[in-house]
């Protein structure tokens, strides 16, 4: 860290507890703890309430494990909500990001991770377990495969459709094909191939 | 002296990926010219990226690297063979990351290996075609022999005494096969059968596709297996984070999954093959 000792210490702290966060270089990390610096008190204790509100308030659904304030989320509870299907996701940013699309109205399922067979991650480290003890329950019939189109996300998917596939549970996959804005000429070929498979009549 | 070009362009096979910060990834590619070596790809895990689809590991790809100061940097990548039926199948899928997380511990890097290359570009093609776990234990052979380490099982490891038709010891910390007068000096072992014995004499001459038409029944490929890994530990003596995941999965599929309602079968799995 290049704060030297004529800086006061709680700024030393600040600066490094920022440099810590994702994405945010030496410097940044200083010019926002000089920032919080020039804020008035109440909007610097403002951000530290939300930030302890964050830790201390939001915990995983027990049903879903989507990160929620209410335990089960508002998802679980809506009763307006297909409770027949469930859309696995890696993270719980993807939940919102299904959201966003307006075209789902199912439950979820976050798994919190992938597995990685580069780095050792097995089934173990995320919440596969839960899944299976939802789909005991018989009301779901359909699991949406919602894991990034990656290796380790479709490692996750196949591992899925082995271990509920022959349950008799549907598993559906999301479709792979082109993003809007592509280029054909740029596409690699698997991704062209499936979007041929996948291709719809207009 | 000339300076060296700015940027080259090689084939390689991409045996890992780990992210770097918010859009980047690092490659860890095989290639048949320049060996093994990291590079970077700058925001590749935006979706408007040109070279996404085709770095995925275990794809053969040509690519365009520039010479960077402290790693050097993908600019251009072209898919050569993706393996998409390997990666569409959860066992071949583990099976190639598994040859591929052996190459990575096996070599080091900027050290040219043809022959290396040749057999994983093999060993990934004769999964994409349907090559079974045998087809591993073949990969597993070569590389050690590749790599200094083969496997003695013509003569004893040790004294190189002629080998007689019987069951045998085969010791990883001898290397290979040790007949009775020096079994007492080999660490550890397991006694293999004849038939064990001449499938491993088999891998040397045969051709990949040749040796997994070999139909072995469970006994003989787990006795292959436990030989092969034995000395694959010895050399690297760590384990493996490709059999540890697979280790996982096997766990995970012997534990009773789903007994409810409209489910039919309880264990869910017929088997997962060795590393």
């Amino acid at each position: 860290m290049a704060e030297g000792a004529s800086t006061p210490e709680p700024i030393q702290r600040l600066v490094e507890a920022f440099h810590r966060l994702p994405g945010i270089g030496p410097k940044s990390a200083q010019r926002l703890a000089y920032h919080i610096l020039r804020t008035s008190e109440q909007e610097a204790s403002a951000l530290a309430q939300a930030v302890l509100d964050v830790k201390q308030r939001i915990r995983l659904c027990s049903q879903c494990l989507n990160i929620t304030e209410a335990d089960p989320c508002s998802f679980c509870q809506d009763s307006r909500r297909d409770r027949t299907i469930v859309c696995i996701v890696e993270q719980p940013l993807d939940v919102l990001a299904i959201e966003r699309s307006g075209g789902y109205r199912g439950l979820y399922h976050v798994l919190h991770g992938v597995l990685n067979p580069m780095d050792g991650v097995g089934p173990e480290h995320i919440h596969v377990r839960e899944l299976v003890v939802r789909l005991q329950a018989g009301e779901i019939q359909e699991v949406i495969m919602a894991t990034n189109p990656s290796l380790e996300g479709e490692a996750t998917a196949m591992y899925i459709q082995r271990l509920v596939g022959p349950a008799g549970v549907k598993v559906t996959r999301l479709a792979r094909g082109l993003p809007s804005g592509a280029d054909l000429e740029y596409t690699d070929d698997v991704t062209l191939a499936r979007a041929l498979e996948g291709r719809q009549e207009i | 002296m000339p300076a060296p070009a700015r940027s080259y362009s090689t084939e390689a096979i991409i045996l890992r990926r780990r992210n770097l910060g918010e859009a980047d990834s690092i490659f860890t590619l095989f290639s048949r010219t320049e060996g093994k070596f990291d590079a970077v790809a700058r925001g590749v895990r935006k979706a408007k990226s040109h070279m996404r689809g085709h770095l995925e590991p275990l794809t053969r790809v040509q690519v365009q690297v520039a010479r960077g100061r402290s790693l050097d940097v993908l600019t251009q990548a072209e898919t050569a063979a993706a393996h998409r039926r390997l990666k569409d199948d959860l066992d071949r899928l583990n099976m190639g990351l598994y040859c591929a997380e052996l190459v990575d511990r096996f070599t080091i890097d900027r050290v040219e290996q043809r022959a290396l290359y040749d057999l994983l570009a093999d060993a990934l093609e004769a999964m994409e075609a349907g090559a079974s776990a045998v087809a591993v234990r073949y990969f597993e052979f070569h590389l050690l022999a590749i790599t200094g380490y083969e496997p003695q099982v013509a003569a004893c490891a040790a004294c190189h005494a002629h080998l007689p038709e019987e069951e045998t010891l085969f010791s990883a910390p001898a290397g290979g096969l040790v007949c009775r007068a020096c079994r007492h000096r080999a660490e550890s072992g397991r006694l293999l059968g004849i038939r064990a014995i001449k499938v491993l004499r088999y891998a040397r001459t045969a051709t990949i596709q040749e040796f997994d038409g070999l139909r072995l029944d469970a006994a003989l490929a787990h006795d292959l297996q436990a030989a092969l890994a034995g000395l694959v530990h010895q050399v690297i003596d760590r384990e493996l984070n490709t059999v540890r995941y697979m280790d996982a999965l096997g766990r995970a599929d012997r534990t009773p999954a789903l007994t409810a309602n409209h489910v039919q079968s309880a264990s869910p799995e017929p088997e997962t093959p060795e590393p």
